[in-house]
């Protein structure tokens, strides 16, 4: 079984639409900018990858997690021909890693107004499209896969349609605790580089409409499956063994071997434990099939917007499977050892036709989500 | 598939059981204090919540006949999902990394509070501490979110992605979520479920206390429980009330005398303090509490009033009425 998108939307720091995000990520250009939104004097890295909407530099403001999800998932429903002024008893399913806790730090810091009833996303998509079946998770940075998987499952058990989101924003706690672990701070993400210093933040939304029977309804592309597990291993670090049958296990939901996949889209974060752990993994389950799919990593362009990370990925694999275009990885020049054989799309886009790809996305804690995802056709 | 609750564990000041939770200690208990529980290894660097968490899942896991002697997991860990649900868990977390950066730049900031700063630090922490390898899910979803956890432990269930889930409701108490919920003081506690597929926790030879019902979610409290009444076909027996739960004070105007008239009320808010995301997890275990004292006939549950983004609610029979 597999189940139709019927609508997309994201917006992030490449772009505020679909078509414009695929188009600078095929183009290899980065949304990395000097960071936007904190006090310099206060931190030591100076980068990320910002959505460019705060009134001012160095002025932030609460709710903008919240406004990042409901432009994705307004522009997701206009494009499934849903109803957006009445999205009561469908299920709105948004993951995030941090939720609405930047908004939590400027009440701490600045004194603003920020009601508990918005620490959630439901009060607002209830006000913006009087949705009323609606689910925040937060699953730290594979939060938007594994909502997908949720979705999927609802599919399965007989729900028509399903709007599965995710978002995030920087925060500031999140950005300051990453400069205690990154000695030198990155003033870019390179995935899979051997010389890469580790993740940048970024933010953004992605949203899509599923549905079991899209009708006539022009269809981006198909989810086959999602596999979630959890490695139980550690807080912060993944484990090899725990991605490897997290990959396995997509596989067979999906109906796949190693040698089907046509496009892998990795997690590629550019710290130094998820890229060695997550080429581990893939080495393990692909073996000799390894050159077969094209590889690539978007964080590079996009920054790691933790929670909305899987579902952008998403909607770029979609565009990638339809258009058999694929983006580079920006600034991997030399892959590590433990990706050796690997094809990497670098320099510039790929032109390949694609029939079935392969998404990951791994969170804090060792929480593992695999997507196998195929073409509408 | 008939989903059952398999093990429940109740950790709070006034309640150390299911059956407590109908029946709680003095006013005046003593905080929960969780080396006392679990024994102080695996507690350093772990925020109050997690901390509570542990007890919890510890509690329900051991009610389930899951953990041996040695605290070992006696089934598979891959068949076990962990799904957590909390509004404040890491909101002290926050507050004081937050502080610090403010006042001493990030340089001052402790690598150890990294973990703590993602919210689902919860569900991991236990997945990690009784080797749950499952679906690992955090819910923070606001009044409705015990319940939505235990809407999704089902949801995993049915689907077949595990036999069985740990469902854990936690919120901590301390200054950092008083000042935030406007001086709400929370239940300092938690509430654990093992839910379970009838047929595994049969296979198992494990008792199941309770069989869980149809869950709604949606605007209005009324019209949630017509869906209910509609859904099961019957009254209930007992009524889990919703709490208003950014203004505690406010409760009482809350849920109006004319629904659901006659049926007895439980109000778990008023008793334990701000149930908030654990409340849907609590109402659960008293409603088993309720049964293994004799309780007869469904139990609703129900979070989220008409000043909230939408209600929810879970039907729940006793085994025996099953």
């Amino acid at each position: 079984m597999s189940w139709a998108v019927t609508g997309m939307g994201a917006v992030a720091a490449l772009g505020g639409d679909v078509g414009e995000l695929f188009g600078n990520l095929c183009a290899g250009r980065s949304g990395v900018a000097e960071l936007r939104g904190f006090d310099h004097a206060r931190h030591t890295a100076r980068h990320a990858y910002e959505v460019d909407n705060r009134p001012a530099p160095g002025v932030d403001v609460p709710g903008r997690a919240t406004g990042l999800l409901l432009d994705a998932v307004g522009q997701a429903v206009r494009d499934a021909g849903l109803d957006g002024s009445d999205l009561s008893g469908v299920p709105v399913l948004v993951g995030t890693g941090l939720r609405e806790l930047r908004s939590v730090e400027l009440w701490r810091t600045e004194g603003a107004g920020f009601p508990a009833a918005r620490l959630h996303f439901g009060t607002a998509l209830r006000e913006a499209f009087r949705a009323d079946d609606t689910h925040t998770l937060s699953n730290a940075c594979s939060a938007g896969l594994y909502a997908l998987a949720l979705g999927v499952d609802l599919l399965a058990q007989g729900t028509d349609t399903v709007v599965v989101a995710g978002v995030d924003v920087l925060t500031e706690t999140m950005y300051g605790l990453l400069e205690r672990v990154q000695p030198v701070p990155p003033t870019r993400v390179r995935p899979f580089d051997r010389d890469r210093d580790g993740v940048l933040m970024g933010e953004g939304a992605a949203a899509v409409v599923l549905s079991r029977a899209p009708g006539g309804r022009p269809v981006h592309g198909l989810v086959r499956d999602v596999a979630v597990n959890c490695d139980a291993f550690h807080v912060t670090a993944p484990d090899p063994a725990g991605i490897a049958e997290a990959i396995r296990e997509a596989h067979t939901r999906g109906g796949v071997k190693p040698a089907d996949i046509d496009l892998l889209m990795v997690h590629g974060t550019g710290t130094l434990l998820n890229d060695e752990a997550e080429a581990t993994a893939l080495a393990d389950v692909f073996g000799p099939d390894r050159d077969k799919p094209l590889v690539t990593a978007t964080k590079s362009m996009t920054g790691h917007t933790s929670g909305a990370s899987g579902l952008l990925n998403l909607v770029v694999t979609l565009r990638c499977l339809a258009e058999g275009r694929v983006p580079p990885t920006v600034g991997l020049d030399h892959p590590v050892d433990e990706a050796a054989g690997f094809r990497f799309v670098t320099g510039e886009a790929a032109h390949r036709p694609l029939t079935v790809a392969q998404l990951n996305a791994f969170g804090f804690g060792g929480i593992n989500a695999v997507a196998i995802l195929e073409a509408a056709r | 598939m008939t989903v059952v609750v398999s093990g429940v564990g109740v950790v709070l000041p006034r309640a150390r059981s299911a059956p407590e939770l109908m029946a709680p200690a003095a006013p005046d208990a003593p905080p929960v204090e969780p080396k006392d529980l679990v024994g102080r290894k695996g507690l350093r660097y772990k925020d109050r919540a997690t901390q509570l968490a542990y007890c919890a899942a510890d509690a329900a896991l051991r009610h389930a006949g899951l953990l041996d002697d040695g605290g070992g997991l006696r089934v598979p860990g891959r068949s076990v999902a962990v799904v957590a649900s909390s509004n404040y868990g890491n909101l002290d977390t926050i507050c004081r990394a937050i502080d610090t950066i403010a006042e001493h730049t990030a340089a001052a900031g402790s690598a150890m509070d990294l973990p703590n700063a993602s919210s689902n630090v919860i569900a991991s922490s236990v997945a990690i501490r009784f080797g749950l390898r499952g679906p690992n899910l955090m819910l923070c979803n606001g009044a409705t979110s015990g319940l939505d956890a235990v809407h999704w432990a089902a949801t995993l269930i049915r689907g077949g992605r595990v036999p069985r889930a740990l469902v854990l409701g936690v919120e901590p108490d301390n200054a950092s979520v008083r000042a935030f919920t406007g001086g709400a003081r929370t239940i300092d506690g938690a509430a654990a479920l093992v839910v379970e597929s009838e047929e595994s926790a049969a296979e198992r030879g494990a008792s199941a206390p309770a069989v869980l019902g149809d869950y709604v979610r949606g605007a209005g409290l009324g019209r949630c429980l017509e869906r209910l009444a509609a859904a099961t076909g019957d009254r209930p027996a007992l009524w889990q009330l919703p709490e208003q739960w950014q203004l505690p004070e406010q409760r009482t105007a809350a849920v109006p005398d004319t629904l659901l008239a006659g049926v007895a009320r439980h109000d778990l808010g008023e008793v334990f303090g701000l149930g908030s995301g654990a409340l849907g997890v609590l109402q659960c275990a008293a409603a088993v509490g309720w049964f293994a004292r004799g309780g007869a006939g469904p139990v609703y549950a129900t979070a989220g009033t008409d000043a909230d983004d939408a209600s929810a609610g879970i039907a729940l029979r006793g085994r025996a009425a099953a």
